[in-house]
């Protein structure tokens, strides 16, 4: 054998390729998905913290519930919600999508399909939305 | 039928004891539409540039040895098919978050260690000896971690990963993967007999679900999937400790 014995004789010298901290989303278009999605997580959270807002509110008095229900009339607050809602609907169905892997459900000696998880949270959001919807008819 | 045609092929050469920095090299290249681009590969190898370098073995899926960026993609070159990249143009890669070695080959060492880091092999609760047989399993059992099983550690999702790229001590979706994958096997002893890597900051808890690993996957392993089992796992472990008073 004839190996190297010093460093100098070393001719390995491998070249590592730069990542940017600030801009290596910009990289890909998946990677720009991903980061849209999770910025677009603001708008949902704004939307929920409008919602728990609510309920102090409600909690407060009969004038002061009046006057979050005029602060939600107003024209910018009406289209922020609309915003809120879209992100919300995406980033539910996002979530539905990817529970099938995140959980893994052996049903005999199968493993319970995805579509079957899916649906399934479909269905729930679905009979949850009709409630509510019934509940504010009736109210 | 067959149709030849030429593609522009461009590589990423690098050789360490000339180059300061990698540089693309473009080979014109005739090619059949049943062809995949480690054929390419290997024309240039065999007809134009004997100095090429790139790793490769089976050529057919199951070695892991040719992952490679394809057009910017992580992708084995074995199952990259010419009628896919009608262009005409192909742009070849070695696999990013890697340092290059040299051409198209990675140094892997990084990943080998981790990937002996979290045991990936059989740690029984209880050792048999050869006379007292083997460690038996029924079918549901072996479905339960199978798919996580079929990974050949071609580490095309070490390239998709950012979360690899911007934090190199993550341990990574294919050795997480794995760890999952012999939790979850019904003659291991589990997590607590693989140590608490998984569980640890660069373990399952640096992955942000991007999810790109899954996606890139040729064996369809879903090591994302594997990866937020895990993280399940480990709360409610986290859990599960409080509540006995463990820490």
């Amino acid at each position: 054998m004839s190996a190297a014995t010093t460093d100098t004789a070393n001719p390995r010298k491998p070249y590592v390729r730069p990542i940017s901290k600030t801009s290596w989303f910009l990289t890909s278009a998946r990677y720009k998905s991903y980061m849209v999605h999770e910025v677009s997580s603001i708008f949902v959270a704004l939307y929920m913290i409008q919602l728990v807002a609510g309920l102090f509110y409600l909690a407060a008095g009969p004038e002061e519930w009046e006057s979050y229900l005029a602060f939600l009339r107003s024209p910018v607050v009406i289209l922020l919600t609309l915003v809120g809602l879209v992100f919300f609907v995406i980033h539910t169905t996002s979530w539905f999508k990817a529970v099938p892997q995140a959980t893994r459900i052996m049903r005999g000696e199968e493993v319970l399909p995805g579509k079957i998880l899916v649906t399934a949270h479909y269905g729930i959001w679905a009979a949850v939305s009709l409630f509510v919807i019934i509940l504010a008819w009736v109210a | 039928m067959t149709a030849t045609r030429t593609i522009q092929l461009e590589v990423l050469r690098y050789r360490p004891e000339q180059d300061a920095k990698p540089f693309f090299q473009t080979y014109a290249v005739p090619v059949e539409d049943e062809w995949v681009v480690l054929d390419a590969l290997n024309y240039v190898k065999d007809e134009l540039d004997r100095t090429l370098s790139y790793r490769w073995s089976c050529h057919m899926f199951v070695c892991g040895s040719c992952g490679m960026m394809i057009n910017g993609e992580p992708k084995l070159a074995c199952k990259a098919f010419m009628q896919d990249y009608p262009s005409g143009k192909i742009r070849v890669e070695p696999l990013s978050n890697f340092p290059i070695e040299r051409d198209l080959v990675i140094v892997q060492d990084d990943f080998v260690e981790k990937l002996t880091a979290v045991k990936p092999y059989l740690l029984p609760k209880q050792d048999k000896t050869v006379e007292q047989g083997e460690y038996l399993q029924t079918p549901a059992e072996l479905k339960k971690y199978k798919q996580y099983s079929l990974c050949i550690n071609c580490l095309c999702c070490y390239a998709a990963c950012p979360q690899y790229g911007l934090e190199p001590s993550f341990i990574g979706p294919a050795a997480l993967t794995l760890a999952h994958r012999y939790n979850t096997d019904s003659r291991d002893a589990g997590p607590e007999a693989r140590g608490d890597l998984v569980a640890a900051h660069e373990g399952v808890w640096a992955c942000s679900f991007v999810g790109a690993c899954s996606q890139v996957c040729p064996k369809d392993v879903d090591p994302a999937g594997a990866i937020q089992q895990a993280k399940l796992y480990s709360a409610l472990n986290f859990v599960t400790g409080m509540v006995k008073g463990d820490k």
